[in-house]
């Protein structure tokens, strides 16, 4: 071609003076994308702020309309507002003042509890850590194209061993602790690696598998729980020691080393998926399996790696609450940390960042849920109320694409474009 | 039925695919809209038939203005579509395919398929079909199977008849016919809308031409310009429609398939005792209506799908057991035929694309780390050698343009030394001005020693290519023929015919 | 659930309220909501003793105050304690074991003079708590410490007794000679109901000479049928028909919300069961009629007697243990179709008696 004069840096859009762009610029591209208005946003995550934006103010006027919608049941599940309605036509002012201070009573209560004092912001950032950590590996699962919805069964299975190996042996403070980290890493991982295989080899669906590894991993855990070494001496009940302090996180600046090393995971998934190649690999397996194939990537080993990786991070996790928070082992450990990852992962559009904000969000509702039942005697359910609320209101549509596997809307509007 | 359209608008978000289109098509007319991909067709028909609103404007049915909010509006207003991919029931026979949706009974429920086939011989035979209504819709060919949907608008009555890309996926024979039929219907009183990016075939059918570029009527021509004048309309600027080239330096055998057979995953043999050879410095076109093995053929060339039977040999080394990394890594290029499924990654940037396969290289990274600073010069580079029309290196691909999509699995394949370039269906859906942007770029790296395997259906990229060109029927190569044959005879070839004439064109 | 409904409930009786034009009550009640309630009910009983300045509280495990179970059972002892005492309360619900510490300390900081934990996975960290909050009374249901703090008392109770007394009423009333026990996990809390069970069905075979089997629970290898799971009904109503098809004609699941399934599965194959820690013709009336009665686990009872002790300042940390003497624990009253003759009635009371009297003791 002799006329180039449209650079790449240059506007080549349509006002652009001097050389009419020719045929095949943008504007007949964006046909294809006209398709599907909505998913030049997906296509775009996280590559500039711009495209950034609309996903941040859909997740923030999530966040303020589910609450708006807590604050009416709030009001309505404040006796004495439901008693004002009873004689609201005589004496108005009752229901408006009874109802104002038990919104803002439950309000201030949410607030104060999640970021309101240092305990506050320990209990946030405790809770938060170990659904960033299983966040981060349901996200990193989901961008090299596979549903992890087996975080649950491998903390548990990182929280078994890693608690074993903080318990049983007598090692060196630092030593211990290594062990220990290491043993829940390895075994969370090694649990997600079934379902990648599974799926690299026979094609098994990681949804099925990873559920269903969810039963095998509690009642592994209920397996061991019942031996004697696990339990504590003198006991039957299903429990065991807390881990032993040589074990046990150490404690800086208020929280545990677990807060910072659930950053250093975001930090780390972030470069694996933006900066190495295997992230390249992940994201493009995620994305479009059969050009990654085509273009000699091993989609099986992508499959089997994100899944090990997935769960080594579910197994950073666990140690959250057993080497941090030296809680004991039961069958109840890992908590619902493990489902609720999956709903901070699609809330953070699966992107590091966004998990990492979407974890902080839920620690703190959880935090500050508690002083709402504490302090204000708002229903705890209000709280679950509130996470599924905002969850409806931002993430639905990524859960129906999860679900669905939707590819990039660039296929979906071709068949638009071509197929009618 | 007299159709008008009057400044239709449609506008998705900032972006206007339709912009004020005013077109007017006369009873028994046919009437071609002719534009590349990506002009806007589709969103104009799609506005006709009812399955998008437009923005502004109005349609205009016999002096009335109609609007349509669903495609069941639109059938019953008299418009019939036939869209580019058939929308049948492959077990039903013809007669309850046309009936389907709108089935007669008989009392109590009961199917009345005399009826149904009464009406589909009846309508078969006014506008001269020849379809059989109770043959299964599956064991009919292509060319059947579209007038079995013709049938259908037929059916409801259909005033006009919208005709989608309608000789994408037909041999040439089966396209005379179409065109045979197109002129019946006409005669019968039924204007035809023909969308469709071939010049050639507007020129053979149409009587009035409507241009659409980016979403505006153009301009209007008839039948008797020069298919330069309408390439130079659509495009924008005048465009050269033959690649120059010069004679071919046949070197080598590069590439050898030696009985080749692939059976696909339903278990069918696609692929029967294939053997040719490809050499340094020549163009091997293989030609053939979709669907003929072409497909599973160059997939088993890659590694993407394993041989069942025979060799593949590159410079004498067997690669039937490799996989596509190490048939990539042994000197082949490949630019698959279904760009958007296996060509790049839609959601990745332009950038990231043009290292889709090349990112292992030293070049774009050290141990496990990405170079980003070589991985974006590369972008830079490519995006300017191959006049890539993107906003930035950082634009994921699937916004692009088919053309710019396709350049940008082009450029990335050309960027490696290469011994063997297999490209299938290189400009499909790719607008004119890049069709001979690629096309250019072949002859070049055939020219530089590369042995090159064209696979198209599209029997003029065959021709403006190929130094020699093989023929696939039924999974077979039926024949390798010169360039210098006529078309009529490869047309025979592709439906099948070997004639020994064809056969000695060839070396093979 | 009960909650959720609640608001539900509430969000609906707006409408109609709306269209009530009442009149606003006693300035007393609109004023202090907490009391609402209670005040009247209190007023016209029995005038008890009233301490409107102690603040009672309780922290379930991840069941929940609406598990139909012993955190239920549990609350319902607090609400009991604000309605006869008048006493403020305030109550957290933990959803997993990492956050029972900070729900305890939620509790503290709420100001609350009385701590009531539910379960045994609450021990360490209501053990942490009291360390730290010497002033504040701590009680922890189902579970016992074996050096207690001055300021926890433990809430256990000996349902072996009952489950003694419900094993002999199985055997009696078994016609095939076979009855089937399972439990939801294999831990003591559970075990020791199924312990007494076939102990009072070995009484029964020794009294009378019959050789009625108990499958399901074997008391020297302390191993048997467990659902493993608490919440799964299916897995119960599997189990208790495993053992129908055995030949069992009475099913005594051990199981929480999963025994349900044992009761379901009673019903389908017209055989009797018998409910435990509540009266299953109150808590689960809708299988009332396959039940010959529920071995009862008065919770309620001891959490509202503990709150009462702190309020009145005679709290102790001794072991508070329920039994057949002290009515921490007994049997509700026969079901309606399960046709207890005057004979066996009494036969049951006499052995009653003679657990109250250590002249039987069931381990």
């Amino acid at each position: 071609m002799s006329e180039t004069p449209n650079g790449p840096a240059g506007p080549a859009g349509p006002g652009n003076p001097g050389t009419p762009p020719p045929a095949g610029d943008q504007g007949q591209g964006t046909t294809t994308q006209g398709g599907v208005p909505a998913g030049k946003k997906e296509a775009g995550r996280d590559r500039d702020l711009a495209s950034w934006l609309p996903t941040v103010v859909d997740s923030i006027a999530a966040v303020v309309l589910a609450l708006v919608v807590g604050a009416v049941l709030i009001m309505f599940s404040t006796p004495r507002v439901v008693e004002s309605l009873s004689y609201f036509f005589s004496y108005p002012w009752d229901f408006f003042k009874f109802s104002g201070e038990a919104i803002w009573d439950g309000y201030r209560a949410l607030i104060s509890g999640s970021v309101g004092s240092g305990t506050a912001w320990t209990r946030t950032l405790e809770r938060a850590a170990p659904l960033i950590c299983a966040g981060l590996g349901v996200s990193l699962a989901f961008r090299a194209g596979m549903f992890n919805i087996g975080a649950q069964g491998q903390i548990l299975l990182g929280a078994l061993v890693g608690g074993f190996i903080g318990f049983h042996y007598d090692l060196p403070a630092g030593i211990h602790l290594l062990a220990a980290l290491a043993g829940a890493l390895v075994a969370g991982g090694l649990w997600g690696a079934i379902a990648g295989v599974l799926k690299a080899r026979t094609g098994a669906h990681e949804v099925i598998t990873t559920i269903m590894l969810n039963y095998v991993g509690r009642f592994t855990m209920l397996y061991f729980l019942g031996k004697e070494a696990l339990q504590r001496p003198d006991s039957d009940n299903l429990l065991s020691p807390p881990v032993d302090d040589s074990a046990a996180y150490p404690t800086i600046g208020g929280v545990h080393l677990g807060v910072l090393l659930a950053v250093v995971a975001a930090l780390f998934v972030w470069w694996l998926l933006e900066r190495s190649t295997l992230g390249f690999e992940m994201r493009a397996v995620g994305a479009n399996p059969d050009a990654a194939r085509t273009a000699g990537m091993s989609v099986a080993r992508v499959y089997v790696l994100a899944m090990t990786l997935a769960g080594v991070l579910a197994g950073l996790a666990a140690t959250m609450t057993v080497l941090g928070r030296q809680d004991s082992l039961t069958d109840q450990v890992a908590g619902t940390v493990g489902f609720d990852a999956i709903t901070v992962a699609l809330l953070g559009r699966t992107t590091p960042l966004g998990t990492v904000l979407a974890g902080l969000l839920f620690g703190a509702l959880s935090a500050g849920g508690l002083s709402m039942q504490g302090a204000a005697g708002v229903p705890p359910e209000l709280t679950q109320v509130l996470q599924a609320l905002i969850v409806l209101f931002v993430a639905a549509p990524a859960l129906v694409r999860g679900i669905f596997r939707l590819r990039g809307q660039g296929r979906k509007a071709d068949v638009m474009a071509t197929g009618w | 039925m007299k159709l008008e359209i009057k400044g239709l608008t449609k506008r998705f978000g900032s972006f206007t695919a339709n912009d004020h289109i005013d077109l007017t098509v006369e009873p028994g007319e046919i009437h071609c809209l002719l534009g590349e991909n990506g002009a806007g067709k589709s969103t104009l028909m799609n506005m006709l038939y009812g399955l998008l609103d437009p923005t502004e404007g109005e349609i205009v049915a016999d002096g009335t203005p109609v609007t349509f909010a669903t495609p069941g509006e639109a059938i019953d207003a008299g418009i019939g579509m036939v869209h580019q991919h058939f929308m049948l029931v492959p077990v039903f026979t013809v007669a309850e395919n046309v009936m389907l949706g709108r089935e007669q009974t008989r009392g109590a429920g009961v199917l009345d398929r005399r009826a149904a086939s009464r009406l589909v011989r009846e309508l078969s035979d006014r506008y001269g079909l020849a379809v059989d209504p109770d043959a299964l819709v599956e064991d009919l060919p292509v060319g059947v199977q579209q007038r079995v949907e013709i049938l259908k608008a037929l059916a409801n009555d259909a005033k006009v008849l919208i005709l989608d890309e309608p000789t994408a996926v037909l041999t040439p024979q089966e396209i005379d016919e179409l065109m045979g039929i197109m002129r019946g219907l006409k005669e019968q009183g039924t204007s035809i809308i023909f969308i469709t990016h071939k010049l050639r075939e507007v020129k053979a059918i149409g009587d009035r031409i409507s241009v659409i570029r980016r979403g505006k009527v153009v301009g209007t021509a008839q039948p008797s310009a020069s298919e330069a004048e309408l390439a130079e309309l659509m495009v924008g600027r005048s465009v050269q429609l033959t690649v120059d080239k010069a004679a071919p330096t046949a070197g080598d055998v590069v590439l050898e398939a030696r009985h080749v057979s692939v059976v696909d995953p339903r278990g069918h043999l696609v692929v029967k005792d294939v053997s040719f050879e490809a050499r340094g410095g020549e163009v091997l076109g293989i030609a053939g209506v979709q669907g003929n093995g072409q497909t599973e053929l160059i997939k088993s060339l890659l590694g993407l799908v394993r041989p069942d039977a025979g060799q593949i040999f590159v410079e004498g080394r067997d690669i039937s057991r490799h996989g596509p990394r190490q048939s990539l890594e042994e000197g082949i290029g490949y630019v698959p035929e279904d760009r958007s499924h296996d060509g790049f990654v839609g959601s990745f940037s332009v950038r990231e694309n043009l290292v889709l396969d090349l990112f292992r290289n030293d070049e774009f990274s050290r141990g496990p780390v990405l170079r980003r600073d070589a991985i974006e010069a590369n972008a830079r580079h490519r995006i300017e050698e191959f006049d890539i029309r993107t906003e930035t290196m950082e634009t994921p691909v699937a916004s692009l343009s088919g053309g710019n999509q396709q350049k940008v699995v082009v450029a990335r394949e050309f960027s490696r030394p290469l011994k063997v370039l297999i490209a299938s269906q290189p400009t499909r859906g790719v607008d004119v001005g890049s069709i001979e942007f690629i096309h250019k770029r072949i002859v070049a790296e055939r020219d530089r020693g590369t042995a090159v395997i064209i696979v198209s259906t599209e029997l003029d990229e065959i021709y403006a290519l190929s130094d020699r060109i093989a023929v696939m029927y039924d999974g077979r190569i039926v024949g390798t023929v010169d360039p210098s044959i006529p078309r009529e005879e490869i047309g025979l070839m592709m439906a099948g015919a070997s004639t020994p004439a064809a056969a000695n064109g060839g070396a093979a | 659930m009960k909650k959720t409904a609640r608001m539900a409930m509430v969000a609906g009786l707006v409408a109609l309220s709306l269209t009530a034009c009442g009149e606003r009550d006693s300035e007393e009640s609109a004023s202090d909501p907490t009391s609402s309630a209670p005040t009247s009910e209190a007023t016209s009983e029995a005038p008890s003793e009233q301490f409107p300045d102690f603040k009672a509280c309780i922290v379930s495990d991840s069941g929940g105050f609406d598990d139909k179970s012993f955190n239920q059972t549990s609350y319902a002892g607090l609400t009991k304690a604000a309605e006869d005492y008048g006493v403020q309360t305030a109550e957290v619900e933990s959803n997993a074991p990492s956050e029972f510490g900070d729900n305890i300390n939620e509790m503290v900081q709420q100001g609350c003079n009385s701590i009531t934990t539910v379960g045994f996975l609450l021990g360490d960290a209501t053990e942490a708590a009291a360390k730290k909050n010497k002033d504040i009374d701590f009680s922890i249901v189902d579970f016992a410490y074996e050096k207690p703090q001055p300021n926890v008392k433990g809430l256990t109770f000996n349902t072996a007794e009952p489950s003694f007394l419900a094993g002999y009423l199985a055997a009696a009333k078994s016609e095939t000679g076979t009855v089937g026990t399972f439990g939801g996990v294999n831990i003591p809390t559970v075990t020791i109901f199924m312990n007494g069970f076939y102990q009072g069905v070995q009484k029964y075979n020794e009294d009378e000479g019959a050789d009625v089997q108990v499958i399901g629970w074997n008391p020297e290898t302390q191993e048997g049928s467990f659902t493993n799971d608490f919440e799964n009904k299916t897995l119960g109503q599997s189990t208790a028909e495993e053992m129908i098809t055995q030949g069992a004609d009475v099913i005594f699941p051990v199981a929480g919300p999963a025994g349900l399934g044992g009761l379901q599965a009673a019903q389908d194959n017209d055989v009797k069961a018998i409910w435990v820690d509540t009266d299953g013709c109150e808590s689960a009336a809708e299988y009332c009629d396959v039940l010959l009665t529920s071995v009862v686990k008065a919770m309620d009872v001891a959490v509202e007697q503990a709150i009462l002790e702190s309020a009145q300042g005679t709290f102790s940390s001794e072991l508070y243990e329920g039994t057949l003497e002290n009515e921490g624990v007994g049997l509700a009253p026969f079901g309606p179709e399960a046709d207890i003759d005057d004979e066996l009635a009494s036969k049951i009371d006499e052995l009653k008696q003679q657990i109250i009297d250590g002249e039987i003791t069931v381990e």
